[in-house]
């Protein structure tokens, strides 16, 4: 089966000589929901412009189900549709208006148009919205008509590019959900975003972009296996003298073991009783487990948003 | 050859403008109606006849011709900038349609709003001076082979430009000097050799003077001329539009 979207050593070189992108790979199954993470200025907004041309490619290639994004821009550009970072709005219309031009601009009938706007409307929770301007709706329900308008001629792979920024709790509950359930549906979806929960809750697969460049693609799991640290701590009551763990080793910092391990609560018992059995007193165990978050702070250098208590980093654990 | 997008831009920008009337249809026909008063009616009298045409008919074609340039490419350039600068033009350039679709979309949108202020012009000089029009199917042609020619102008500088400013600057420092030079007011056959001389390296003067011979019958110089010249500036301009268009020039990162 062909992927959805395919990217081969893709290169882009700005006016003015800034490359953002140093020839990247990507290939994204069909029907996947895949997770571009990467920081601020790493590449991401402009291998999606590529695809789906808003910049022009400077090397390699970019396909959508096998068709050239640029030879074959046509039945490339029907299957996409996109929500782009920035809003941007045509001010002349309502959001009825709007996205009924836009079904139109990808070539649906009046009749259609005016059906999947009707729909659309709905799904989002914008049904009385539909003469009001884009000016006159608050931030969120602007977000809501972005990605609407992404959806509006129901195309097979949607891209969203950090379709939840700004927007409260309760609506990035219900965009997960949705977009959950068009996933389910067979829409085949690439994300990009700052929020690390979103891709771990979302994508089944996540490339980390760094400076032009993936420097890893796997699942969420998987990554932090890889390339974050998990592992127990436990704190004894009774030293014991020459402790051995079989087969793990173990760092000893205060009367505190550190045994580093992948699935830290499934080997938990095993430990335990190692440890009993050599004469040892157990006072506390606990799980620590680094976070994508981390992953990606070790992978890159940097963190991936601002700071937010919710999703406070466990940089602490992960220098002990 | 062209899908159903290309007319729903057609569509979006015909909506655009009529929905704007009072900034894009109601200026040229009241300024074209104060020159038919001031110039026409009240300096007319004075001035008379030309090749057998009373002044205040004799002025028309060249309003009309002002009607038809300044609107046309004010529609392109402005919509195509307001779509750059607002980013809502990405709406359209990820959609199927190519560069020569959407840049003709947008000639056409100018060159409609080009014919109906022309029209318009045409009609008021019907009802202040009873003109009639000696040729309907050719006066159309010129309205829209000219509306046309600086609609695919509007495009380019639409294109090119980075702020409203530079949009107006062509206005006022090209084609109003033009238009006025180019002979609305008088027959260049009025003129010292040196500025005749001038008046035929100027095209608007071609235009406007086939415009003449179209509604009044009368020209002053080779109205065949006339037309080739509003025709080939109506590719050429259209041509490079659709080229840069298809390029991403300044659209496309
Ligand atoms: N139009 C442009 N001209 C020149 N350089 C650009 C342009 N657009 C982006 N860049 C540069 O290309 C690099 C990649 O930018 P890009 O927008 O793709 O990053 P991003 O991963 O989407 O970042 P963010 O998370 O902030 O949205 C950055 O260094 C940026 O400054
Ligand atoms: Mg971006």
């Amino acid at each position: 089966m062909k992927p959805a979207l395919e990217v081969k050593n893709l290169r882009k070189v700005y006016e003015g000589g800034l490359e953002a992108l140093k020839g990247i790979n990507l290939s994204i199954p069909q029907g996947s929901f895949y997770g571009l993470l990467g920081p601020n200025g790493a590449g991401k907004t402009t291998t999606i412009g590529i695809i789906t041309g808003l910049v022009n490619i400077t090397g390699g290639s970019a396909s959508v189900l096998g068709f050239d994004s640029v030879t074959e821009f046509r039945q490339a550009r029907k299957l996409i549709g996109l929500s782009p970072q920035e809003l941007n709005f045509d001010v002349f219309f309502s959001i009825g208006e709007l996205l009924e031009l836009q079904a139109g601009y990808y070539g649906l009938s009046n009749k259609e148009a005016k059906e999947r706007t009707t729909i659309m409307l709905e799904q989002f929770g914008l049904s009385e919205k539909r003469n009001s301007r884009a000016r006159e709706l608050s931030g969120g329900m602007k977000r809501r008509v972005q990605i609407a308008k992404a959806l509006v001629h129901d195309p097979k792979i949607v891209i969203l590019d950090e379709p939840t920024a700004g927007v409260d709790i309760e609506l990035r509950h219900m965009l997960w959900n949705y977009l959950r359930k068009i996933n389910e549906e067979g829409k085949t979806i690439l994300l990009t975003t700052h929020y690390i929960e979103e891709a771990e809750q979302l994508c089944e697969t996540v490339s980390i972009i760094n400076d032009g460049k993936i420097i890893a693609t796997d699942s969420p799991d998987k990554l932090t296996q890889a390339h974050g640290m998990s592992g127990l701590e436990i704190t004894l009551t009774s030293e014991v003298a020459d402790l051995t763990l079989d087969p793990w080793t173990y760092n000893n910092i205060d009367g505190k073991i550190h045994v580093n391990m992948n699935h830290p609560e499934k080997e938990m018992a095993k430990v335990i009783n190692q440890i009993l059995e050599q004469g040892g007193g157990i006072e506390n165990v606990q799980i620590y487990k680094s976070s994508l978050e981390d992953v990606f702070l070790k992978l890159t250098g940097k963190s991936l948003h601002e700071k937010d208590e919710k999703f406070e980093t466990q940089e602490a654990l992960l220098n002990v | 050859m062209f899908s159903r997008g290309f007319w729903v831009i057609v569509k979006r920008e015909v909506k655009r403008f009529m929905f704007l009337y009072k900034q894009t249809l109601l200026p040229s026909v009241i300024s074209s109606g104060l020159y038919i008063i001031v110039f026409g009616a009240a300096m007319g009298s004075r001035i008379g006849e030309i090749k057998g045409v009373e002044y205040i008919h004799f002025i028309i074609p060249g309003l009309v011709m002002m009607s038809v340039i300044n609107p046309a490419y004010q529609n392109s350039s402005s919509s195509i900038m307001q779509a750059k600068f607002l980013r809502f033009i990405e709406d359209i350039l990820i959609t199927p349609l190519s560069g020569l679709e959407i840049s003709l979309s947008y000639i056409i949108g100018g060159t409609v709003r080009g014919v109906v202020n022309g029209a318009l012009v045409l009609l008021l000089g019907y009802f202040l001076t009873g003109l009639q029009i000696d040729n309907w199917l050719l006066t159309f042609v010129y309205l829209f082979a000219v509306a046309w020619a600086f609609a695919g102008a509007g495009v380019i500088v639409g294109i090119y430009a980075k702020s409203w400013d530079s949009i107006m600057v062509i206005t006022n420092f090209f084609f109003m000097p033009l238009i006025f030079l180019g002979g609305v007011f008088y027959s260049i056959e009025m003129l010292p050799e040196f500025w005749r001389n001038f008046s035929m390296v100027n095209p608007l003067y071609w235009m406007i003077n086939g415009l003449r011979y179209a509604t009044l019958g009368i020209a002053e110089t080779s109205h065949e001329l006339s037309l080739g010249i509003s025709i080939i500036f109506a590719i050429f301009f259209s041509t490079l539009a659709s080229f840069m268009f298809s390029k991403g020039y300044r659209i496309k990162t």
